[in-house]
């Protein structure tokens, strides 16, 4: 974006998306839609806040769920310990789950690679069962219950909606600033970003630092909005780290806006096949949804590596011209 | 322009998404049913769907609600709490749904019974059990099943009466209800003068309980009682008996230990297996065996107390929507504090009981697994058969 106001490049499609995503309550009365689309605002920040530490930081992460629990039970039990409101609850699950992320990055960082992966999936099943046993503190597997403040969908709309807007613009920033820049370039070879004097534990933990920030509150959110968590819900490997990595890559790994679309792409079309489609095919369809994203995954990473986002171009010349020649790359690995 | 043309048609479709589902003709009552129809607690979804769908077919056989016709809506719950959340939505705000029922597993339960009380809809649960669903004051949720901490009442007095044992050890998942009903068991213990050698919780879906019940082995107690689902209840039993337990008794806490596929699954390992139950067909509720032939007939399986509870809870629906004087929640909630009826499960009658409200309260009892068939076998009036006890482990497993 240059300096001098140019209409022209306005970028409207994202312009006209966040303008329809704020008047969407407003248009759609129906507090059902407004619901898938809370949880699909609440995945595009976690889906962005992932995307930053496995797509632009290189450190591909399967324990998203570690953050978003944390976040999620420090909001539940600030209200079931303290009797506070989980508002302020809230307001802590992002530092709360900072700190935790400073730990796991002093701990994992010192692994590269694959190594960091396995360790964060070890670290989530830790937190899981940590969660599962200590009844005395986290009630166990009987789960947090809280009472929601609103019974309106629209103030939880807007919480979710700034929250999403917060969460990808910070990304943004970042990835402008000289830290950006960094973390690109430890995740392009982090060998040569040492030698030109980049601390990549520093950059790495505060990749790491942000994500899990981020993701923390989203827990939070969670706990405000569903007002039900137990350790197998906010925990789960499969529902939340995996989850998160699928809306990374459907969307588009290490692109800004992929995460976002991929949130709502993976929130639809899972409310979709639960659904069996609204009730238009049978019941059996919808039971073969994992089946569905697995083929999806598979097809997204074969033909559009670098997800809907990223091989925008790519989609847009098979629209319109069968005979396309083939986009350059947006990102490497 | 090409541009902006591409963009209105994903425009239209998007909004086509969202237009109005097509309003079904007035003359059918639209009930929400939230069960487990896919994931690990499919086959319970499976057979309260199967009976939901038996009685909705008898009820519009015989004139539906005052001439309309009743109509269940299912929506699958996965056995995720926060999916069962998202389809009491859909039932309440997308379908506009009378009133919703259903309700499985303890945690998703208690999920819908937080939006169903929020949003003022009446909810009938028919299965999920947790004490704690009844207590919160939510003067929208009924329950017509016994809760957790009722389902061995009537396996006390066979313990004190006929097994007297001075040890037990409880197994139990570790989920919501695993856990309230393994700690209302063990308080029960203690009041009868058994001594809980080892309460161990386990992760649901175990590939391999031999660790655990190898303590169990080393803690060698008079009876085990054990709270599964369904494979889980299967392979405890099967690896029992690989390692040769020797208690006086195993008795399953409901759940897995009463479906038809039990002795599927565990084969030999279940034989004389016992199981706390909630419900028998040779019990003198009227419409109990007849049910449960209708049931075999058509789905050519055995039915047990979860598909009771389904057909049961089907019939209160359309008594209570019956009855009400208009189809508004609250009408609809007033018929259903006035509900007296007879159903195949038992009376129903919505009641205070101790910290719980709108609770149905049911004698329980006792089954057992004799030759690959399940018998009600305590308290002996009800009994179809005498229980067998002593057992012979060792012999059965051979």
């Amino acid at each position: 974006m240059g300096n001098t106001f140019n209409w022209r490049k306005i970028p409207w499609a994202k312009v006209l998306s966040v303008a329809f995503l704020v008047l969407f309550p407003l248009l759609v009365d129906s507090d059902y839609y407004r619901h898938l689309f809370i949880i699909a605002l609440m995945w595009v920040v976690i889906g962005s806040s992932w995307n930053l530490l496995s797509g632009y930081t290189g450190q591909v992460s399967f324990g998203h769920a570690i953050f978003f629990g944390v976040g999620a039970y420090t909001a539940g039990l600030f209200t079931t310990k303290l009797s506070m409101s989980a508002w302020w609850g809230m307001l802590l699950g992002g530092p709360v789950s900072l700190l935790v992320g400073i730990v796991i990055g002093w701990i994992c960082f010192r692994l590269r690679g694959p190594y960091f992966a396995l360790a964060t999936i070890a670290i989530g099943e830790i937190f899981r069962q940590v969660a599962e046993n200590w009844i005395s503190f986290t009630e166990g597997m009987q789960g947090i219950l809280i009472i929601q403040t609103f019974r309106s969908k629209i103030p939880y709309y807007y919480l979710a909606l700034g929250l999403a807007i917060a969460c990808v613009g910070t990304i943004a920033l970042v990835l402008r600033s000289k830290w950006g820049f960094y973390f690109i370039a430890i995740r392009e070879d982090q060998d040569a970003a040492e030698a030109l004097g980049i601390s990549s534990y520093r950059y790495k933990s505060l990749s790491l630092m942000i994500s899990s920030f981020f993701t923390g509150l989203a827990g939070a959110f969670y706990m405000n909005y569903m007002a039900f968590i137990d350790p197998q819900v906010v925990f789960s490997l499969h529902y939340i780290s995996i989850m998160a990595i699928l809306v990374g890559i459907i969307g588009g790994v290490g692109t800004i806006w992929g995460p976002a679309v991929g949130a709502f792409i993976m929130v639809l079309l899972q409310e979709t096949f639960r659904s069996s489609f609204y009730g238009l095919v049978p019941r059996w369809v919808s039971e073969a949804h994992v089946l569905v994203f697995g083929l999806l995954v598979i097809f997204v990473i074969r033909y559009m590596a670098n997800g809907m986002v990223g091989d925008w171009p790519k989609i847009q010349q098979l629209w319109s011209r069968p005979k396309a020649v083939s986009s350059p790359s947006v990102s490497g690995n | 322009m090409k541009k902006f043309f591409r963009f209105s048609l994903v425009l239209i479709m998007a909004l086509a998404l969202f237009a109005p589902t097509a309003s079904f003709a007035q003359e059918t009552i639209r009930v929400g049913i939230i069960l487990p129809i896919s994931g690990g607690q499919a086959s319970f979804g499976e057979i309260e769907k199967n009976s939901f769908d038996i009685a909705m077919e008898e009820i519009n056989g015989s004139g539906g609600i005052n001439g309309k016709k009743i109509e269940f809506l299912y929506e699958d719950d996965t056995g995720r709490p926060d999916v069962a959340r998202s389809a009491a939505e859909k039932l309440i705000n997308k379908d506009k749904v009378a009133m919703l029922g259903g309700g499985y597993g303890s945690s998703e339960t208690m999920a819908i019974a937080g939006v169903a009380q929020q949003n003022r809809m009446p909810f009938l649960i028919n299965t999920g059990s947790d004490d704690k669903i009844t207590e919160k004051g939510w003067d929208f949720v009924f329950r017509l099943n016994p809760y957790a901490s009722e389902y061995f009442k009537g396996l006390e007095s066979f313990l004190t009466e006929v097994v007297k044992p001075q040890t037990c050890a409880i197994l139990y998942e570790n989920t919501n209800f695993g856990t309230s009903q393994s700690k209302a068991f063990a308080t029960a213990c203690e009041r009868l003068g058994i001594k809980v050698v080892m309460t161990e919780g386990y992760e649901k879906g175990g590939v391999d309980f031999k660790p655990l019940l190898i303590n169990v082995k080393k803690a060698n107690p008079d009876l085990i009682y054990m709270i599964s689902y369904l494979m889980d209840a299967s392979l405890l039993m099967r690896q029992s008996m690989e390692l040769q337990l020797n208690p006086k008794m195993f008795i399953g806490g409901g759940a897995g230990f009463t479906l038809p596929e039990f002795p599927d699954n565990a084969g030999k390992a279940s034989e004389k297996v016992m199981s706390v139950t909630l419900w028998y067909q040779s019990l003198p509720y009227p419409g109990a065996l007849d049910y449960f032939t209708k049931y075999k007939e058509r789905f050519k399986k055995n039915t047990e107390y979860h598909g009771a509870e389904a057909y049961s809870a089907a019939y209160v629906i359309a008594d209570v929507l019956k009855r009400a004087k208009s189809l508004s929640p609250d009408d609809i909630k007033e018929a259903l504090l006035a509900t007296d009826m007879k159903t195949c499960f038992g009376p129903v009658k919505f009641v205070k009981v101790g910290d719980k409200i709108n609770q149905n309260v049911l004698p329980t009892y006792v089954m057992q697994w004799i030759d690959g068939k399940g018998e009600l076998v305590w308290p002996k009036e009800g009994a179809g058969k005498p229980y067998v006890y002593p057992v012979n482990w060792q012999k059965e497993w051979k």
